[in-house]
């Protein structure tokens, strides 16, 4: 019997000396087969970066990552192998990836997707100051210098932003064929207040349009600067004391949530607005007259050839350089990255070498497009197993035009970038850390009445004082007093 | 069928409740049944026509643009077709043995180990490790990822369905059959295979039911593990279009978003087309299953 | 020493069955109990530096921090009530309809149909919560919805039913019941058919009625099925199907009071901050209060009758 118990204790003890084992190996094993690769990162033997990047999954990435690794391994010693994760999955995904320790060196980030700012606080990216002094020259001689400085965390940067259009500036569009029909004009529009003698005309000509086509994400605009995405802290745009307010207690915000609230009341405004996830459905049957949307250079004709009729739009606010506006699309460097420095002079040279950045782009000459013209290219069929999402891959303004672009279209970008002045906020950003619990309460109070008060479709007199005392006991209060303290620090350390 | 039926006969329903048991089931059935139908009519719908009218049951434009669109991926969905059907099949046949010898042994009264099993079971039912500490063991320590077995290990067991399966042996299986088969001198193997399976068809073909459906619908394991696309399953792919359509339209007004993908979105009839797609072999294939079901049951009652 | 000696004798005797829990065991010890050392985080502010158990070595302790934003306003209660009252009522009316359903198709005369109304009711499990919210919202749409256009038919005003919180208790609960039902009257219906067909034929002989039978064989022999599906449903009751309240609901603010449980309290607030230390501590607190809940109920169960219980 008591050989029966002992076999039983060193059974026991050997399956926990194996299972802490083999959690040991599993920890380290990744480390230990990468590290002498990445030591000798610069003779003969060439790095593998693994590239993480948001996108429908395309059939083709294995082989044009192969003929990129070709051109690389020459360049710059190293081979490159691209994860592409679809759009939806994507911040999960690299939640997971990123928390787990994973062995990644590149990945893509942005405001919107795999949270910037949030995960380079957590530590998930490398800091990059050093890095592109070294190794990336050529990204901060192609960059407007207000991308790195807008996306410094903390005083650091964590990610190389992409060269693309830089200041963000608010439209209305028009549908123009109601305009027309109508015979109205837009040349007096610019506020929200002022759009009412057009809507008035639509909506009695034309009953089964949408004359202000607003869903659940509208915010009207107010010259204020937000210090989280749809988070009711703003300062005012030419506010020099920094102020932070409650956007809802703002007079711009007061006004412009009366008049969504009147047009709401008179049928301007679809009746569900504040449940509406988009409006993809009014735009393809054109049943909509105008809405308020973000431009760029040429953004008329995007979205008249996406839509399939004429498009015409005309500002409501100045072109301004936001927080948002340059963390719209950026690599960063795994901060367990093996090959930092690797990844670094691939990031370089996928920013400035336009073979590089057209073969991730477009993919093989010949296969999947061919030129037209020095800088015109144009699809092949073939293309359709490598269709990527341009402006998440690094530097816009080396690719390839598309038939129909003017010639001049980059430096249409590059003088628009250069007009673009920065907001208020540019390089500040909100630590939350100390205030996470009365962040989680304030949101969920926030959204219970965000989207009916944007949308007009409660009347403000009555729940905007609500939205103020509930968002109040929430705790915003706190939060307001800790922004307030890293922003009065953030102003003096930058002579603001 | 004709054995199930017949010792029933004699003591039927009266044909009154008769007819209102029918009605009562057959309209839930229709009501369960109508979206799916609906799914199928907008997969079909012209997509303009679906974005102008909304959902109809007559929509005015036909059209098959969706599955156009969906076999554009061609070889990609026969490849998931088959990833789904190995995992399901492999998969359930797996769970069941795992399951059925353990909610066996926890079932019977003579185990000494009964309840610290049993519990060593339930507490799993209720705390988790999360995502994070999940995926580590799965890819770090098993080495699982882009694995075919990250899809079928991760849900072999669950202490669910053990639970149920334990009732099922406990309720059904009477002690003296055991007690019967120890004095015909059959080791505890024999018994639970020759004398115990059979008795305990109907809650095992249940079992089988619950475990095919879960790995047939399983979405999140490909999500987290799988990055081949040679691996990936069918319900993986449609939830994947599922929440980048979300994903995209949520993020429609952010400016660089906006401008490049809206275009290549997936539509809403595909996003129909990809359901019908992904839940109609299981469905046609349901009664085929259910047949073979029944014969079990078939069996065990004639046995007993 | 004795009583070691006694162990191993039990161990020996046993040894046929602890072979057949061993590899489930070995399952749950690699898929359950591994992974759930990791709930150490919900008492860090979890930070990447290196691996992920250099991660957790390296962050911050919090002690209870993690858990304070479940409890810190007004909506901890709402979140809580609406959590336990909606799970409350899907277990008890889901329980009695799913065994109601599962008699009413074990009973119906010709089993041809029957099997084609189960199979019918089984479609709605196939069905994704986005899709189900897309359907429900084809129904309840104020411009569109079928609901709002039968009634135009009949002269009533129609009702915007994505802001007013009245009518979604009763909505929640019909979409529950349509979609699990089908899914869990399976159960007992394979229960039913185990029931040992001499019990009814005594019963018959003894003269009782199909409606005696019902009550005196069918229900009792489900008796134990039903504790312990139960017992294992309260375990799970502050849990919430988180698809069911966002995406039915598409994430109406108007309608938060009846429709905001802790599972979307939870996704809501860590939109912003990503914390993963938190989201563990919320699942944590609802496991914990379900388990506290299920030991209680198992003991009562015990205390009736020992075999119905769980452990």
């Amino acid at each position: 019997m008591g050989s029966t118990r002992k076999k039983l204790s060193i059974g026991l003890a050997s399956i926990l000396a194996v299972m802490l084992f083999l959690s040991a190996c599993g920890n380290n094993g990744s480390s230990n087969n990468a590290s002498p690769t990445g030591n000798a990162g610069n003779s003969e033997e060439p790095v593998e970066l693994s590239w993480y990047t948001i996108g429908t999954p395309q059939k083709d990435v294995d082989k044009i990552m192969g003929e990129v690794s070709k051109y690389t391994k020459d360049k710059i010693g190293v081979t490159v192998k691209m994860t592409m994760i679809d759009w939806g999955d994507y911040n999960q995904k690299m939640q997971v990836l990123t928390a787990s320790g994973a062995d990644m060196d590149i990945m893509f980030t942005a405001s919107w997707a795999f949270d910037y700012v949030q995960n380079a606080r957590k530590g998930a990216f490398a800091p990059i100051d050093d890095l592109l002094k070294a190794q990336g020259k050529g990204i901060t001689e192609v960059l407007d210098p207000a991308f790195l400085e807008g996306s410094k965390v903390d005083g650091k940067n964590y990610g190389v932003p992409a060269n693309k259009e830089l200041p963000a500036q608010e439209v209305w569009r028009f549908n123009k064929n109601l305009l027309d029909e109508n015979k109205l004009s837009i040349a007096d529009v610019r506020t929200l207040e002022s759009l009412e003698p057009l809507l008035k005309t639509v909506k009695q000509n034309n009953p089964d349009v949408v004359p202000l086509q607003v869903d659940k994400n509208f915010m009207p605009y107010t010259p204020y600067d937000y210090l989280i995405e749809k988070f009711p802290l703003a300062v005012k745009l030419d506010d020099t004391g920094y102020k932070i307010v409650n956007i809802f207690e703002t007079p711009e915000m007061k006004q412009a949530l009366a008049t969504m609230h009147k047009y709401y009341t008179a049928g301007y405004v679809p009746t569900e607005a504040a449940t509406l996830e988009s409006s993809s459905d009014v735009q393809a049957t054109g049943k909509w007259f105008t809405d308020k949307a973000t431009t760029q250079p040429f953004a008329d004709n995007v979205w008249s050839t996406s839509y399939g009729y004429p498009i015409v739009s005309t500002p409501q606010s100045d072109a301004l350089i936001y927080n948002l506006s340059v963390m719209g699309s950026m690599q960063a460097i795994s901060a367990n990255s093996k090959n930092k420095e690797k990844a670094m002079e691939f990031l370089n040279l996928l920013n400035t070498d336009p073979v590089l950045r057209n073969l991730v782009d477009s993919g093989i000459e010949g296969t999947h497009y061919k030129k037209t013209d020095a800088n015109y290219m144009e699809n092949l069929p073939e293309s359709k197993n490598y269709d990527m999402p341009t402006f998440s891959l690094g530097n816009v303004m080396l690719t390839h035009l598309n038939p129909g672009d003017p010639a001049d279209k980059w430096e249409q970008f590059k003088s628009y970038n250069d007009a673009g002045k920065p907001a208020i906020l540019l390089g500040f950003n909100f630590d939350p850390t100390k205030v996470s619990n009365e962040i989680a309460a304030v949101q969920n109070a926030k959204e219970a009445f965000w989207a009916p008060l944007m949308t007009g479709t409660v009347d403000p007199e009555k729940y905007a004082p609500q939205a103020i005392k509930k968002l109040n006991d929430a705790g915003l209060g706190k939060i307001l007093a800790e922004a307030q303290s890293q922003m009065d620090a953030w102003k003096t350390a930058n002579n603001k | 069928m004709a054995s199930l039926t017949k010792p029933r006969d004699f003591h039927k329903l009266s044909p009154v409740w008769n007819v209102i048991f029918n009605m009562i089931a057959g309209l839930f059935a229709l009501a369960c049944v109508f979206p799916f139908l609906f799914v199928t009519i907008i997969s079909f719908t012209d997509e303009k026509t679906l974005a102008r009218d909304g959902y109809s049951l007559f929509p005015k434009k036909w059209s098959i643009d969706a599955y156009d669109y969906i076999f554009k991926a061609g070889d990609q969905l026969l490849r998931s077709y088959g990833v789904t059907i190995f995992v399901t099949v492999v998969g359930t046949a797996l769970s069941m043995v795992f399951i059925s010898l353990f909610a066996y042994a926890i079932s019977r009264r003579g185990f000494k180990y009964r309840n610290f099993f049993s519990f060593f079971a339930f507490f799993t039912m209720l705390f988790n490790g999360g995502l994070v500490p999940t995926y580590i063991v799965t890819t770090k320590l098993l080495g699982l990822q882009n694995s075919i077995w990250a899809l079928i290990l991760p849900l072999t067991v669950n202490a669910f369905y053990i639970m149920i399966m334990r009732t099922f042996f406990s309720t059904m299986i009477p002690d003296a059959i055991i007690e019967s088969g120890k004095i015909d001198g059959a080791g505890e193997f024999g018994i639970f295979f020759r004398l115990v399976i059979p008795l305990a068809l109907p809650g095992l073909a249940t079992i089988a039911l619950f475990s095919t459906l879960g790995y047939w619908n399983d979405w999140f394991n490909a999500l987290l593990y799988i990055e081949d696309p040679n691996l990936v399953p069918l319900q993986s792919m449609l939830i994947r279009i599922e929440n980048s359509m979300q994903f995209i339209l949520q993020n429609s007004n952010n400016p660089s978003l906006g401008m490049g993908v809206l275009q290549s979105m997936p539509q809403d009839t595909s996003r129909m087309a990809m359901v019908v797609l992904a839940t109609g072999p299981i469905v046609l294939a349901y009664p085929f299953f259910q047949r073979y079901f029944v014969q079990g049951l078939t069996v065990g009652a004639v046995k007993e | 020493m004795k009583t070691l000696g006694r162990f191993a004798k039990d161990l020996d005797r046993n040894k046929a069955l602890l072979l057949m829990v061993l590899p489930a065991t070995l399952w749950f010890i690699f898929f359950a109990y591994l992974p759930m050392l990791g709930t150490i985080i919900s008492f860090k502010e979890y930070r990447v530096s290196g691996g992920f158990l250099s991660s957790i070595i390296n962050s911050r302790w919090v002690g209870f921090d993690n858990f304070k934003f479940l409890f810190s306003t007004d909506d901890a209660f709402i979140i809580t009530r609406n959590t336990l009252l909606y799970n409350i009522v899907f277990i008890f009316i889901g329980l009695v309809l799913a065994v109601a359903m599962a008699i009413v198709l074990s009973e119906i005369a010709n089993k041809k149909l029957a099997k084609w109304y189960q199979t019918g009711m089984f479609m709605p499990y196939f069905l994704s919560w986005v899709i189900v919210g897309y359907f429900a919202y084809s129904f309840l749409s104020f411009d569109r919805g079928m609901v709002n256009k039968i009634a135009l038919a009949f002269g009533i005003d129609p009702v915007q039913f994505y802001s007013e919180p009245k009518y979604w208790p009763f909505i929640i609960v019909i979409v529950f019941l349509w979609k699990s039902l089908g899914y869990n009257s399976v159960v007992y219906l394979a229960a039913i058919m185990g029931i040992d067909k001499s019990l009814y034929e005594a019963a018959m002989i003894d003269g009782a009625n199909k409606w005696q039978q019902i009550r005196n064989i069918t229900l009792p022999m489900l008796t134990p099925l039903m504790t312990i599906l139960t017992l294992l449903a309260i375990g799970r009751i502050f849990y919430a199907d988180f698809g069911l309240f966002y995406q039915v609901t598409r994430d109406s603010g108007t309608l938060y009071n009846v429709t905001n449980v802790i599972d979307t309290y939870v996704y809501r607030g860590l939109k912003t901050t990503g914390e993963i230390g938190m989201s563990t501590a919320a699942g944590l607190y609802q496991s914990f209060v379900g388990f506290v809940l299920v030991i209680t109920s198992n003991y009562v169960v015990r205390k009736v009758n020992k075999d119905n219980a769980l452990f």
